[in-house]
C-alpha cells in the first residue's frame, strides 16, 4: 500500500489547507485527538481521504471521507487543538491515528469488552469514548471533556 | 460454569454467585414452548441450534450451531466444528484457527500473494487468511466458499491499519465461540466498495508471511453469507427459539432454518400476522422508545442482551456492571420498530435486575438481560433475547418471498 507522507513545513501545509479547502484536496491534514492543529501530521494522508473543512462559531470541523466510505470528523477549537473525533460509516478508521496518544487507553478498555456487545464506552475525567455498530455499520465519538470550547454541547459532536 | 455471566458481561471481579440456595446447582429445567402453536421443525434445511456457556465457558445468550468444512471437492477431508455462533448482523463464516485441523487452502491472488482479511468489531480486529472450503450446515452445502480463519499463527504480521482498529479479537476465548456464522440480510462482508478499490483495514495481499498491502477483492472472493450460495433454501434464514423462564435457564434448544417459503417448514405467514420490516444499507431500522426516534437500531442474534438507553431505569452499582440495568423489580417495556418500508411493529420486552440474574451461576440464557447502549444515543440493539419465543426470518438482499423483498427481518 503506497502511502503519502509529508515532510513540508507545517505552516506550508496549513497554508495549502486554507487555499485548497474547497477543492477537497487530500493534502490537507488534521491532527489526532489532543494534538494542536499546528502540529499536523497528516491524518488525511494516512486515511487516504479527501478533506472538507467547515467553520463553526467556536470551532472548525475537518471532515475526511475515507476510501471505505466512512467519514471522520475532527473538531478543532479556535486557537486550540483537536478536542473531538467522530466517525460514521461502513468501517472503523485507524484509531491509532485518530486518537493519537489516547489510543493505548482505548485498547486497554477494548480488551475488557466482550465481542457479543456491540458497544463500548470510556468515561474518564480526561477522555470520553463511545463506539458502536456491527459489520458494515459503525459509529464512534471520542472527546476530551476539558477541552470542549465553552458553549459547545456534546450533542453537536457527531 | 461459575461466573459465566460475569465473564460474558466483561465484569472484572468475582461476586457471590450462589446467594440463593434454591437457585444453585440446578438449571436447564423447564424451558417454555413458544407462542403456543409452533413446533420443532425438521428437515434437511434445519440445523439444531443451542445456547450454553460455550467452548470457553464464558458465553451468555449466545446461539450456536455445528458447521462442517471440507477441502473443496473432498468428501473425506472434512471437519465438523461445534459451537459456531449464529450472527444475524454479520456476513460469512469465520473460524478460529486453534480449532481448525483440516487443511483448507489459503486463497491467492493473480500475483501469487495470499489473501488476508482484517475484520472489524467494535472492540478491534480479527486477522487471518481467507481460505476456501465447502461449507455444510444441516443438509445444505455451499461449495468453495471464502471463509476467514482467524488467528492463524502462520500470519502474524498485522498491518498498522488493522491493529489501529483496537484490540486483537483472535481467540476462542475472545469470541466465546469456535467461529461465527454471519447470516445477516446482506451477502458480502464488505461489498462493492472493497471490489472497486483497496480499502485500508479490510483485505490485504500478503507475500510470504510479512509484507502485506491493502488490495481490492471481487465481491465473489469476499467472505460472505454462505446461505446465499446454497443450491436451494438460499434466500435467508429463520431462527426459531422457545421462550425462556423469567429467572433464566442453563441451556436452550432451537432451530436455524434455511430458506424462506422454499418448503413447508419455512413458510412465511402470508395471512398478515407476520410483520416484515426492511432494513437500510446499514442493516438499520428505527425504534421509537420513550418518545424518541432511534434511527440506527437493529435486530441482532449476535448481541447477548437488549441494549438501549432509558434514564428511568437504574443501572447497577457494582463495579463492572455499570452498563447494565438493575431495576428493583423486573420491568416490562415496549418499543415500536419501524422498517425502512414504513411498516411498524410493537415489541414487548422485560428488563430484570442484572445483579439478581447473577445469583444463579449456572444460568446463561436470559430473556430479560438489559443494559445501556452508551456507544450511540440513536440505537436500540435488540439482541438474542428478542428471539426467545419467536420465529424471526432474515431475508437476504434482493430475494423476494411471499411477504416481501430482502433485506428484511420478519416475525
Amino acid at each position: 500500500m503506497p502511502r503519502q507522507f509529508f515532510t513540508i513545513d507545517d505552516r506550508v501545509i496549513a497554508l495549502i489547507a486554507a487555499l485548497l479547502a474547497t477543492l477537497l484536496s487530500p493534502s490537507i491534514a488534521s491532527a489526532a485527538l489532543g494534538e494542536p492543529e499546528s502540529s499536523i501530521q497528516g491524518d488525511a494522508a494516512k486515511f487516504q481521504g479527501a478533506v472538507n473543512s467547515i467553520e463553526h462559531l467556536t470551532y472548525r470541523v475537518h471532515e475526511i471521507a475515507l476510501p471505505s466510505g466512512t467519514v471522520v470528523r475532527e473538531f478543532v477549537a479556535q486557537g486550540g487543538g483537536v478536542f473531538a473525533v467522530a466517525w460514521h460509516g461502513p468501517a472503523i478508521p485507524n484509531l491509532r491515528q485518530a486518537l493519537g496518544r489516547y489510543f493505548d487507553n482505548y485498547v486497554a478498555v477494548a480488551k475488557t469488552t466482550p465481542v457479543s456487545q456491540r458497544r463500548m464506552d470510556i468515561n474518564q475525567a480526561d477522555l470520553v469514548v463511545h463506539v458502536a455498530g456491527h459489520m458494515r455499520a459503525f459509529t464512534g465519538l471520542a472527546y476530551l471533556p476539558q477541552a470542549i470550547p465553552s458553549g459547545v454541547s456534546v450533542g453537536e459532536l457527531q | 460454569m461459575k461466573g459465566a455471566l460475569m465473564r460474558a458481561l466483561g465484569a472484572g471481579f468475582a461476586v457471590a454467585l450462589c446467594m440463593l440456595a434454591s437457585a444453585c446447582g440446578g438449571g436447564g429445567d423447564d424451558v417454555g414452548v413458544p407462542g403456543g402453536t409452533t413446533t420443532t421443525p425438521s428437515g434437511s434445511n434445519v440445523a439444531p441450534a443451542t445456547i450454553d456457556s460455550g467452548p470457553a465457558n464464558n458465553s451468555v445468550n449466545t446461539l450456536f450451531v455445528s458447521v462442517t468444512v471440507c477441502v473443496p471437492g473432498s468428501t473425506t477431508n472434512c471437519q465438523t466444528i461445534d459451537h459456531v455462533e449464529v450472527d444475524t448482523a454479520s456476513y460469512g463464516l469465520r473460524l478460529l484457527s486453534s480449532v481448525v485441523t483440516v487443511a483448507l487452502p489459503v486463497q491467492t491472488l493473480s500475483t501469487g500473494a495470499s489473501l488476508l482479511e482484517c475484520t472489524a468489531f467494535v472492540q478491534g480486529y480479527s486477522w487471518g487468511p481467507v481460505v476456501s472450503a465447502d461449507v455444510q450446515i444441516a443438509g445444505e452445502t455451499a461449495n468453495s466458499m471464502p471463509v476467514q480463519v482467524i488467528g492463524d499463527p502462520n500470519f502474524t504480521n498485522v498491518p498498522d491499519d488493522c491493529t489501529g482498529l483496537g484490540t486483537a479479537v483472535n481467540t476462542v476465548a475472545d469470541f466465546g465461540a469456535n467461529g461465527i456464522l454471519g447470516v445477516g440480510p446482506f451477502v458480502e462482508d464488505c461489498g462493492s466498495g472493497c471490489a472497486e478499490m483497496a480499502v485500508p483495514g479490510s483485505y490485504y495481499a500478503c507475500t510470504g508471511t510479512s509484507e502485506c498491502a491493502a488490495t481490492a477483492v471481487a465481491t465473489t472472493a469476499q467472505v460472505q453469507n454462505p446461505v446465499n450460495s446454497f443450491g436451494t433454501d438460499n434466500n435467508g434464514v429463520i431462527v426459531q427459539l422457545p421462550s425462556v423462564p423469567a429467572a433464566g435457564a442453563a441451556t436452550l434448544s432451537g432451530s436455524l432454518i434455511f430458506g424462506i417459503d422454499t418448503r413447508s417448514n419455512n413458510a412465511s405467514n402470508a395471512s398478515g400476522t407476520e410483520t416484515v420490516l426492511t432494513v437500510d444499507d446499514g442493516d438499520y431500522l428505527t425504534a421509537t422508545f420513550n418518545g424518541r426516534s432511534l434511527s440506527q437500531s437493529f435486530i441482532d442474534s449476535g448481541t447477548n442482551g437488549i441494549y438501549f438507553n432509558d434514564s428511568d431505569l437504574p443501572v447497577c452499582s457494582a463495579s463492572g456492571l455499570t452498563d447494565f440495568y438493575c431495576p428493583s423489580s423486573t420491568t416490562s417495556l415496549s418499543t415500536t420498530l419501524t422498517g425502512a418500508n414504513g411498516v411498524t411493529a410493537s415489541v414487548q420486552f422485560s428488563v430484570a435486575n442484572t445483579q439478581s440474574l447473577l445469583n444463579n451461576s449456572t444460568f446463561v440464557v436470559f430473556s430479560d438481560l438489559g443494559g445501556t447502549f452508551p456507544g450511540s444515543n440513536v440505537t436500540f440493539d435488540l439482541g438474542l433475547p428478542f428471539y426467545y419465543g419467536r420465529r424471526v426470518a432474515t431475508a437476504i438482499e434482493g430475494y423476494t418471498t411471499t411477504v416481501g423483498t430482502g433485506p428484511y427481518f420478519a416475525f
